[in-house]
């Protein structure tokens, strides 16, 4: 394949084709080998014989060289039109390459070389002016080719020739001097002056025939003529004012090769016969300018590689085309020019003469050619023939391309020197990539500048050169130059770093090739479908094309990686789905990155222009279809889909959901091998599982709970540790999930479809490790722009960690993906919160322009959030099952309520009967209960919150743990049930106020199971759970008021009117030492009540005292009490908790003494409901139950009351008898009071004794009131009683006299002294005194 | 002669787009070159190239006239990759130029292309025909002018990369192009 160079006007084609059974490997080899043949040196061409035609031979001693070029491919017959305007465009020689085997003999190799050339090149053309045909023997030496066999152009190269290179460069040589002879042939017809006519003829003249040779008019002597001139090369054509016109550049040129060429021009340039010229140029002159004469010339000496002569003859003919108006062939002439500039510098002649200070060197050529451009604009008047626009607008590309290469190899060498011109000089076929652009770092913008400020030359510079020829004219090109052209301007932006300029022509590359491949079929059916094969890569590196022939997918491969480059340029991935060779089943680059599958969801600054993304995705996607290539089409439209779903219209996406659908059917049927990978960006969004019913629920527990017995601190169930926070709680409570093997699991998959299209996934099923996991995926169709949740089930086989990982999704036709969900952990959330913002915080911001933002560029872009992302990163966590061994089930067979119902009265006891049924396979040998109701969890809360005065706390306490609302006696606790077996339990139920449901918790397991092995038992257990609610109505119906306690003394009673059993109640209360206890009882309910009060025997003996209370009526209870008397020690200490909750300090400052009798009134008030106990019974029922007394408060002076006395004085008022008063004798009394006789000698009597637990010392003081009326003797106040130890009694007798009648009080009052406060009263005693006249004596 | 006005994000994404056809007439002169094109072929792929290489254009011209084409006379989608390509010169241009205003920077079949580059690195690109130095250049000020100023970027709700939707900036800007170009 041909490629535009810049020096392609000086290249000597000789087209290389292969003949006869040559394998294509073989061609390009042999090929390749002639290809390293570029330059053969002038004087290496052996001279021809023939002396006319030996003008364009060169001298033996010549320096130039010959500039081969080696095309595959002949030139277009339109473009013969050009023979004579243009002959370096066409194959000068024929070389074909042949290759000896058993098959061909030589004779067939000729006959097929032959015809080959004959059908290549059209039958009335000028060229090949010369052929050959090598025939390369093979290795194997198996020919049977017989060598002495000679035939015309044919050459065997044998296998075991050394030098194959050299032999091959001769026979070149030799071939190269036939067309050079053939040369001279062709000038000397056009020198005839019928020649130049036809050369003058139209705008792109033939040779004229030999049958048009109008003998008779040419001269008279022609023969000698043309003999004549064709030993004159260097003709003086334009003595004076032609001459005048040349440049002074050229001039200086002439005068440099006349003078440094003059040694090797000798031997046939120094024959010039100068007059006959003359006479020829005036003679030929007459008819027609010679202008295009010279300008032929010139091309033929170019090509002979004769530059010196080859600028003398353009500067004529430039000199000529000044004044006639032949603007095409004028061009052509600069062109010639220019190439010949380039040439001199090339071989270093020229180069130093042509520096002038101000100017680049290269800028004279580039004008010349800038010159040519707009001449070949320009063509000027047409005549209808020469209206050959497809040749003026291939030599206006061509010459634009020209000038391009030179600014190009110019920037690129960094300026001119050898580099530029190796560039300029490199035949092809591939293009000469220099160095600064081929390596790595070339690619960056500043290389690009850097070769921009060296060379002088700006990359918009030749942008702006190389779109002048881009224009509507390229339709007129043939298809295979319009190819070429585009490829080669391509290339050149490619080249600059303009890609999205390559981009638009390489869709017109596209755009021609499909055309071509669609009209190919069109013609011949669908059934010859041929295509275009481009080589190489599609950014335009390398610019060959040749014809494919059918079913070979190696074209469609090319096109589509160009039509895929068109897309990444527009930031369209074409790619994003990728394909999944199904054996393998998985695309491993996806497997390795789990976690970058979670930044789906991040958005990023959107690339491009969606309406030509869209523009240029439907065109790819028509380019798949034509050609046919069906897993592309799918490939295509998938990966539009995922990458550009926000941009594409409702129509668009169905319309390519339905193309990708059709084509992944068609490619099935072809028989493709690869599926396409999963396409719709991520469809999971979340996994749960979902939680068992809770009769299956597991819990696991350490084995050490085992040992505890549930004591009363299990019924505060929430608060399982002493401290009000515990930083362990929230982690042991989201450990892993319990479940158990065989059984079935369901997960919940939220999946989310955000295409307008009804998303069909085929298979679903959850991806899962660790244990086996027994799973059957199922086929969702997702509904259109919404999320869909899907519930998966499975099985666990084996016992073990279920870590689930995500889930394989597979979309219809395509392959499965997985898709990996971590847990959102803490860890993770804040990771995608800190990458959330990340990405919001640049989205505003655009550090990176243009391409460089593309999507596929963002590697190096978001180098911040790669490197959040990789310090960070840790293995992800997901959802962890564990799986534990079977566990046996549980159900409750009957219970003794009906409707789970129990209506109680408050404090009323019942039972509850549950009947429990073993429906596994399993035996169960663990059985534990526990409770809940209502009231539970707002006392829980009260406590917690620590409000509560201690004095509360304490009661609610007492009440959550003495008085639950259900209990189970635990005898029951070890029983096992065996597989299929029932077993009752009865549970009691307490009527408690403010209770409304309860719940009964039964766990249960299978501990004592064997184990597979003998390794360590294992630390947990697990139970599952069965609860049973129960609704509970409580009716309260007796109120307990004003709990009192007051002071009784023997007789008291007997002033009331009693009922008759109160008789029995008192009969204990004779002695000193008692306390009245009573409450009022409110019947609040409609039925009548029975009340008893019981006096617990401690150390008095039982009593009760009981009454029935009418509905509506409040009764009083009485009871009388011993007085208590509590040791320090227990009275001193603190009130206990309950409940192992943590100490809280009391919030209430108190004194110490406070401290004190709040602590006295508490352990006295638990003493009193110790001792009293409270109960109920239905008037006429059978129902009964506890009266709570717990509601009451003790006060001080009941606390008084109760306590017994510290000092204890009991008096009484006696008469001595007898003479020594030994005798006494008891005075009337009466009700308590004494009733003495006035003027009576009695005595006062007080015992003292000491109650408390220490020894007192004491002081008493006796008052009398009215004290006027009594005579004492002795002091009455400060009478020592003296050290009283514990428990001793001391008496003190005062004698009286009541000398008036009437009331009197006497009371004596203890004193404790020593103390340290002060004197202290601490026991008194009264007594009531009426003196009465008739008071016996 | 129509006018094609484009502001194109950093990242190329366009984020309003004028069309405006301007009463002057058409200066551009179709090169003789592109006389007489041959229909060679009705493939669809055909189609694209023709319009691509910018021949729809010519042999609409040549049926009108050379008047005023209205529609453009040109693909919209062929219109828009020429701006994109545009776009290569232009971020070559910026990095050598330090002048906002990039008069005539590129020129592609019969269009020229000015741009305007701000320092948020928003490019203004406008698709002319004829030259109009002057115009152009006040033209591009005022659009700059109303981007800054009209609901864009003062607008704190704007980011560089949303669309322009404001009606008071697309008839400011309407009015502007029909001022001066």
């Amino acid at each position: 394949m041909e490629h535009n160079t810049f020096a392609s006007l000086a290249h000597f084609r000789i087209l290389l084709i292969p003949v006869g059974s040559i394998s294509r490997g073989t061609f390009d080899q042999w090929a390749a080998e002639i290809r390293t043949l570029e330059n053969i040196r002038l004087s290496d061409i052996p001279p021809g014989t023939k002396d006319e035609k030996a003008r364009f031979m060169p001298s033996p001693k010549s320096k130039g060289y010959l500039r081969l070029c080696f095309p595959t491919h002949p030139p277009p017959s339109l473009h013969y039109a050009m023979s004579l305007f243009r002959p370096s465009h066409f194959s000068l020689g024929v070389i074909g390459i042949a290759s000896c085997s058993q098959k061909d003999s030589i004779s067939s190799i000729t006959a097929e070389f032959n015809a080959a050339v004959k059908d290549l090149f059209p039958p009335d053309s000028i060229y090949p002016l010369a052929k050959s045909c090598f025939v390369f023997e093979e290795n194997d030496g198996t020919t049977n080719l017989n060598l002495g066999d000679h035939l015309p152009g044919l050459v065997i190269i044998p296998s075991m020739m050394g030098n194959k290179k050299e032999n091959i460069e001769t026979l070149l040589a030799d071939l190269c001097s036939n067309i050079l002879a053939e040369f001279s042939t062709i000038f000397t017809t056009l020198e005839s002056s019928l020649g130049n006519e036809y050369l003058n003829a139209s705008l792109f003249p033939s040779l004229p025939s030999l049958a048009d040779f109008p003998q008779p008019l040419v001269d008279d002597e022609p023969e000698s003529l043309l003999r004549l001139s064709s030993h004159n090369s260097q003709p003086e054509l334009s003595p004076g004012p032609l001459r005048r016109g040349s440049t002074p550049i050229l001039g200086m040129k002439r005068n440099a090769s006349a003078g440094a060429g003059s040694p090797m021009a000798s031997v046939r340039q120094n024959t010039l016969n100068v007059p006959i010229t003359r006479k020829r140029q005036s003679l030929i002159g007459a008819t027609s300018s010679h202008g295009r004469l010279f300008k032929v010339l010139g091309d033929f000496f170019m090509l002979a590689g004769r530059t010196e002569d080859a600028s003398v003859w353009y500067a004529e003919a430039v000199a000529l085309f000044k004044t006639a108006t032949d603007p095409v062939w004028y061009a052509s002439a600069l062109e010639g020019l220019a190439t010949v500039a380039l040439l001199e510098a090339w071989s270093g002649q020229g180069f130093q003469t042509s520096i002038s200070a101000s100017r680049e060197p290269w800028s004279d050529i580039s004008e010349k050619l800038d010159q040519a451009i707009s001449l070949y604009s320009r063509p000027g008047p047409l005549s209808e023939s020469d209206q050959r626009y497809d040749l003026l607008a291939y030599l206006y590309t061509v010459a634009i391309l020209r000038l391009c290469f030179l600014l190009f190899a110019t920037w690129a060498a960094k300026g001119w020197g050898p580099l530029a011109f190796t560039a300029l000089m490199h035949p092809g076929p591939a293009p000469y990539v220099p160095p600064t652009l081929s390596h790595p770092d070339s690619h960056l913008p500043g290389n690009r500048d850097r070769l921009s400020s060296i060379s002088g030359i700006t990359r918009s510079q030749m942008a702006s050169v190389i779109a002048q020829a881009h224009g509507p004219w390229l339709l007129h090109l043939g298809h295979r130059e319009r190819i070429v052209v585009l490829e080669t301007i391509a290339y050149l932006y490619s080249s600059l770093g303009y890609h999205r300029k390559e981009v638009y022509i390489l869709r017109e590359v596209v755009g021609c090739i499909m055309d071509l491949l669609v009209c190919a079929r069109a013609e011949n059916g669908l059934t010859v479908a041929s295509g275009i094969m481009v080589n190489g890569r599609g950014s335009g590196d390398s610019g060959a094309v040749a014809v494919k022939g059918i079913e070979r997918s190696a074209g469609n491969e090319s096109v589509l990686k160009l039509v895929k480059y068109i897309c990444e340029v527009h930031g369209i991935d074409l790619e994003a789905v990728g394909f999944v060779n199904s054996a393998s089943g998985k695309t491993p680059d996806e497997r390795s990155v789990p976690q970058d599958a979670n930044t789906d969801d991040l958005q990023e600054n959107p690339y491009g222009w969606p309406e030509l993304q869209i523009g240029i995705i439907r065109e790819a996607l028509a380019v798949a279809e034509a050609l046919p290539d069906p897993p592309s089409v799918a490939q295509f439209s998938l990966s539009a889909l995922k990458s550009l779903y926000t941009a594409l219209s409702d129509d668009d996406q169905y319309h390519m959901y339905y193309t990708a659908n059709k084509a992944l059917t068609a490619a099935r049927r072809r028989g493709e091998t690869r599926l396409i990978g999963y396409w719709s960006g991520r469809p999971v969004v979340s996994i749960e599982l979902l939680q068992p019913p809770p009769s299956r629920s597991l819990v696991e527990n350490p084995i050490s709970i085992l040992a505890q017995r549930p004591g009363d601190a299990s019924k505060l169930s929430q608060m399982t540790g002493p401290f009000l926070y515990n930083p362990r709680k929230s982690v042991t409570a989201r450990g892993s999930t319990l479940v158990v093997t065989d059984e079935p699991l369901e997960f919940v998959l939220t999946l989310h479809n955000p295409f307008v299209f009804d998303l069909e996934i085929q298979d679903l099923s959850l991806s899962t490790s660790g244990v086996a996991f027994d799973t059957k995926p199922i086929s969702v169709t997702i509904p259109a722009n919404s999320y869909h949740p899907v519930t998966l089930s499975g099985k666990p086989l084996e016992d073990g960690l279920l870590i689930v990982k995500g889930c394989h999704a597979q979309a219809p036709g395509g392959a499965s993906r997985e898709f990996f969900l971590p847990l959102a952990t803490a860890e993770e959330e804040e990771f995608r919160l800190r990458r959330r913002s990340a990405v919001a915080c640049e989205s505003g911001r655009t550090k990176y322009g243009g391409l460089d933002c593309r999507p596929g560029k963002s590697g190096k872009r978001h180098s911040t959030l790669v490197m959040t992302s990789s310090s960070r990163r840790s293995i992800p966590k997901f959802l962890e099952c564990t799986v534990v061994p079977e566990q046996p089930l549980l159900r409750i067979r009957w219970s003794s309520l009906t409707h789970g119902a129990v209506m109680l009265y408050n404090g009323e006891k019942s039972t509850l009967r549950l009947t429990l049924e073993n429906i596994s396979n399993l035996p169960i040998d663990f059985l534990r209960l526990s409770f809940d109701d209502s009231t539970i969890t707002p006392a829980q809360a009260a406590l917690a919150e620590g409000d509560l005065s201690i004095y509360d706390a304490y009661e609610t306490e007492y009440q959550l743990i003495n008085r639950p609302v259900f209990s189970w006696n635990q005898d029951q606790e070890n029983i096992e049930i065996l597989p299929g077996r029932k077993v009752a339990l009865t549970l009691t139920c307490t009527g408690k106020v403010g209770c409304t449901s309860g719940s009964v918790f039964i766990s249960y397991g299978y501990l004592h199971r064997r184990h597979s092995t003998l390794s360590q038992p294992p630390e947990t257990f697990h139970t599952r759970q069965i609860s049973y609610p129960v609704l509970v109505t409580v009716y309260n119906m007796l109120e307990c008021h004003n709990m009192d306690i007051l002071p009784l003394r023997s007789g008291d009673y007997e002033s009331d009117g009693t009922p008759v059993n109160k008789e029995m109640l008192f009969r204990d209360v004779e002695e000193e030492g008692w306390c009245l206890f009573s409450i009022y009882v409110r019947n609040t309910y409609g039925l009548p009540f029975e009340v008893t009060l019981e006096r617990m025997p401690k150390d008095t003996s039982p009593a009760s005292t009981s009454c029935i209370v009418a509905p509506g009526a409040m009764t009083r209870l009485v009871l009388p009490l011993k007085k208590v008397k509590l040791a320090e020690e227990i009275t001193s200490q603190a009130i206990p908790m309950l409940s192992d909750r943590q100490f809280v300090v009391d919030k209430t400052k108190l004194s110490l003494e406070e401290y004190k009798l709040q602590r006295e009134l508490f352990w006295y008030r638990e003493e009193l409901f110790k001792r009293v106990r409270g109960c109920w019974r239905e008037a006429g029922g059978t129902r009964s139950g506890e009266l709570s007394l717990r509601q009451q408060r003790i006060t001080l002076p009941m606390l008084d009351t109760l306590r017994t006395e510290t000092v204890r004085i009991q008096l009484d008022l006696f008469r001595r008898d007898g003479e020594t008063g030994e005798g006494r004798s008891p005075i009337l009394r009466k009700g308590g009071t004494y009733y003495p006789a006035p003027y009576d000698f009695i005595y006062l009597r007080a015992r003292i004794a000491n109650l408390s637990f220490q020894p007192l010392v004491l002081m008493a003081d006796t008052a009398i009131d009215p004290a006027d009326h009594v005579i004492q003797e002795g002091v009455l106040t400060d009478i020592p009683i003296g050290r009283l130890e514990s428990g001793e009694v001391r008496e003190l007798e005062t004698p009286l006299c009541f000398v008036a009648c009437g009331r009197f009080r006497v009371q004596v009052d203890t004193r404790a002294v020593n103390t340290a406060t002060g004197d202290a009263v601490i026991g008194t005693a009264t007594l009531k005194v009426a003196v009465r006249e008739d008071n016996p004596r | 002669m129509s006018h094609h006005l484009f502001l194109l994000s950093p990242s190329d994404t366009p984020l309003y787009s004028l069309t405006h056809f301007s009463t002057k007439p058409s200066q551009t002169v179709p090169s003789p070159l592109s006389a007489n094109l041959p229909s060679w072929s009705t493939s669809a792929f055909a189609g694209t190239l023709t319009a691509l290489s910018g021949a729809s254009s010519v042999v609409q011209a040549s049926t009108q006239g050379g008047g005023v084409r209205m529609g453009g006379g040109q693909d919209r989608h062929v219109i828009q990759m020429i701006a994109n390509a545009s776009l290569d010169v232009i971020e070559e241009v910026v990095r050598r130029d330090n002048g906002m205003y990039l008069k005539s920077v590129d020129k592609f079949n019969e269009w020229t292309v000015s741009a305007f580059v701000t320092p948020g690195n928003m490019k203004f690109v406008l698709l002319h025909e004829g030259k109009n130095e002057e115009g152009i250049r006040a033209f591009f000020t005022e659009v700059w002018e109303l981007y800054v100023k009209v609901r864009t970027m003062l607008n704190p709700f704007h980011t560089a990369h949303n669309a322009i939707v404001s009606s008071v900036f697309d008839g400011r800007v309407r009015a502007s192009a029909r001022k001066y170009l």
